[in-house]
């Protein structure tokens, strides 16, 4: 859950990155691109303005300066370019040359400077839109020339442009995202394997390793994670080696003691009162040791992975009775499962059964009732006893090795170890194992097996 | 005549409470630490059966087993503190009849040596007419129950006591299939966990004696899934 979270943000920053960069970029270049191309489009329109204005404001003076002009006639005579309106004010008249236009057209400000003597050249909003005005004092003939020539157009053409590089500013955030998106995948596609491979390492998968790869940065992640497992592998098997080792060490002595207590035992008959009480003590305990030995070395053989996959096909009545013929008490409940099949290893099957009888009958007060249903594709055998119970917060602390519930001290039996090697056979055979409450009252040990097709 | 069983074994304690045990149930008991001394008492004491551990110093009890197995054909049970599968089925090949692992209970060895003992004497008392196994003039296969001997083109086929035992269980009558578990049963008395990898590595030791092609046996035939059935051809 964590660690899914944090690539997804890993994925998110870098894409976040990734289209911050582009944007940036791309903005700066659109930007002043824009205000460049804008410049020099402006001034460029303002030039070609200011010498039409400047050849109509000589052409309006020489013919003002003759006698008798016309006003309205010099105007037209002035042949401006459409668009153009050329306002005059003369002997304190305005006149215009378009019939829409006057004084009003020319902003004050510019009408100001005109007036003390200095040409102006201004951008301003008039009311068709952006405009241009070009302000020129005709001293000899007393009269102020304006030429207000409509920007329009070239608004138009610097709004286009806007547009465009708008549009390519976005593309180029976008084309950044996707940038990001395909390097975060880069990224985050071989974390991801390590993840996997790691979760299903800690899974129990202890041989598998990650794939070699080209790439020299991540060779070196592989190969340090890789060598990193080896040795965790080694040091699992090394433990779980000394576990087995010590255990066999431990079956020399034990096989004299064995002899030697059977021996005794034959010759119990020949032995005083006190030596015959003190023989069924070393007998009881020895007893316990061999059973603690062997649970040990099953449970080292187990973690070591050193058992063969279970692949005899058995049926399952068959071994309920043979192992509750060996507790001695005989079947309780007569189980079924003549006709359900197993795929198991006999012997640890048999443990696994024997192991929670043996619990039933020594912390459940006895064993009332094993039965064996079908559930889907698997077998369910359920053991039940007439003890006390097992509070629901201790279920699953049950089958923890030396668990505190099951190995009462001072106890004539009981390893510690009986349910957590029931656990880990459940497991050896691709079954489980849990706890709950027996109808009955007691509790209710199910065993799930998955069902073998009889061999035939 | 006491059975005669020697104890191989390196381990002073163990040899002594097996010898304690062992004449506790009657039977007269040599004792070897290594593998040559083994080998000698073989010679020297004509044991009817050898127990031996698979760990001996040195010289493993693989290469004790194998060794006496050239001189002799006497029952072999292996003493192991090993119960890892392979160790076990290495010493089955290597020539053993049975294994025990420790620690292990008297009765368990004395059931084993009876079975055993039942065997020698079972194949001796038997007079059964022979069963022609392979009827190819070239390389005739004939069990003798009343000799209790394999004869291959008239002589003697050196089987061990279990061989013969297995060969004998499936030839009576032959045609039948025998499941792994039943021949445990009959052969080595063993009980409802007995390794039936023992039955696999003893078929496949007799028919390396008996079949033309061990690789694709036709008299002792392997039925998938159920156990094995003995075809005379």
């Amino acid at each position: 859950m964590r660690r899914g979270r944090r690539t997804f943000g890993l994925r998110h920053r870098l894409v976040a990155a990734f289209s911050l960069v582009a944007l940036l970029v791309s903005a700066v270049f659109a930007i002043s691109t824009y205000l460049l191309a804008r410049g020099y489009l402006l001034a460029q329109r303002e030039r070609v303005v200011q010498h039409q204005s400047f050849a109509d404001a000589v052409f309006v003076q020489r013919r003002l300066e003759s006698a008798g002009a016309d006003v309205s006639a010099v105007l037209t005579a002035a042949g401006t370019p459409a668009g153009h309106t050329i306002i005059l004010r003369w002997h304190d008249q305005w006149y215009a040359s378009a019939l829409d236009q006057g004084r009003d057209a020319v902003p004050a400000s510019v009408q100001q400077e005109i007036a003390a003597g200095r040409s102006v050249s201004q951008r301003f909003r008039s009311a068709d839109g952006p405009a241009l005005v070009i302000g020129v004092p005709v001293r000899t003939a007393e009269a102020e020339f304006y030429e207000i020539a409509p920007l329009t157009e070239l608004d138009g053409t610097v709004r286009l442009l806007s547009g465009i590089l708008l549009g390519g500013a976005l593309l180029a955030t976008a084309a950044g995202a996707a940038l990001g998106v395909w390097a975060s995948r880069s990224v985050v596609t071989p974390l991801n394997r390590v993840a996997i491979t790691a979760a299903s390492i800690a899974g129990g998968d202890l041989d598998r390793r990650l794939a070699a790869t080209d790439d020299p940065e991540l060779a070196t992640i592989v190969g340090s994670f890789n060598s990193m497992v080896d040795t965790l592998h080694q040091r699992i098997t090394r433990d779980a080696r000394m576990a087995a080792d010590v255990s066999h060490e431990l079956r020399s002595p034990l096989t004299t003691l064995v002899g030697s207590v059977d021996l005794l035992n034959a010759r119990r008959d020949e032995l005083p009162e006190r030596s015959r009480k003190a023989l069924d003590l070393v007998t009881a305990d020895l007893q316990r040791f061999r059973r603690l030995l062997d649970d040990l070395l099953e449970l080292a053989r187990s973690d070591a992975g050193l058992d063969q996959r279970p692949n005899t096909v058995i049926d399952l009545g068959g071994l309920l009775r043979q192992v509750l013929g060996e507790a001695g008490a005989g079947p309780p409940a007569f189980p079924d499962g003549d006709d359900v099949f197993v795929a198991a290893d006999k012997s640890r099957l048999g443990r696994l059964f024997r192991n929670l009888f043996d619990n039933a009958n020594t912390h459940g007060c006895g064993l009332t009732g094993v039965t064996v249903t079908r559930s889907g594709d698997d077998v369910l055998v359920l053991v039940d006893d007439s003890g006390p119970g097992i509070r629901p917060e201790d279920r699953e602390s049950v089958f923890e090795r030396f668990a505190t519930g099951a190995a009462k001290r001072g106890s004539s039996s009981g390893t510690g170890l009986g349910l957590a090697l029931v656990a880990e056979m459940a497991a050896a055979h691709d079954g489980a194992v849990w706890c709950t409450a027996s109808p009955g009252g007691g509790a209710r040990f199910v065993v799930r097996l998955p069902e073998a097709e009889r061999e035939s | 005549m006491p059975m005669h069983v020697l104890v191989v074994e390196d381990d002073d304690r163990i040899r002594a409470v097996l010898r304690l045990a062992l004449e506790d149930e009657g039977y007269q008991v040599a004792e070897a630490a290594d593998t040559p001394s083994a080998l000698e008492a073989v010679r020297s004491a004509l044991p009817d059966l050898m127990m031996v551990d698979l760990m001996l110093g040195e010289v493993d009890g693989y290469t004790c087993i194998r060794e006496v197995r050239r001189v002799s054909d006497i029952p072999i049970v292996i003493v192991s503190a090993r119960s890892d599968t392979h160790d076990i089925v290495a010493g089955l090949e290597a020539g053993a009849d049975d294994y025990v692992t420790k620690p292990f209970q008297v009765k368990e060895i004395t059931a084993r040596i009876r079975a055993l003992r039942r065997r020698l004497r079972g194949s001796a008392e038997a007079t059964e007419p022979d069963i022609v196994l392979d009827s190819d003039p070239a390389r005739a296969l004939v069990l003798s129950t009343s000799r209790g001997a394999v004869m291959l083109d008239g002589r003697d086929v050196p089987l061990t006591v279990t061989e013969y035992r297995l060969l004998a269980e499936l030839a009576h009558p032959p045609g039948r299939v025998l499941s792994r578990p039943s021949l445990l049963e009959k052969v080595w008395e063993h009980g409802y966990y007995g390794d039936e990898r023992i039955v696999d590595v003893h078929i496949r030791r007799l028919r390396t004696k008996i079949e033309r092609d061990p690789g694709r046996p036709q008299v002792v035939v392997t039925v998938r899934g159920m156990g094995y059935r003995l075809d005379p051809q």
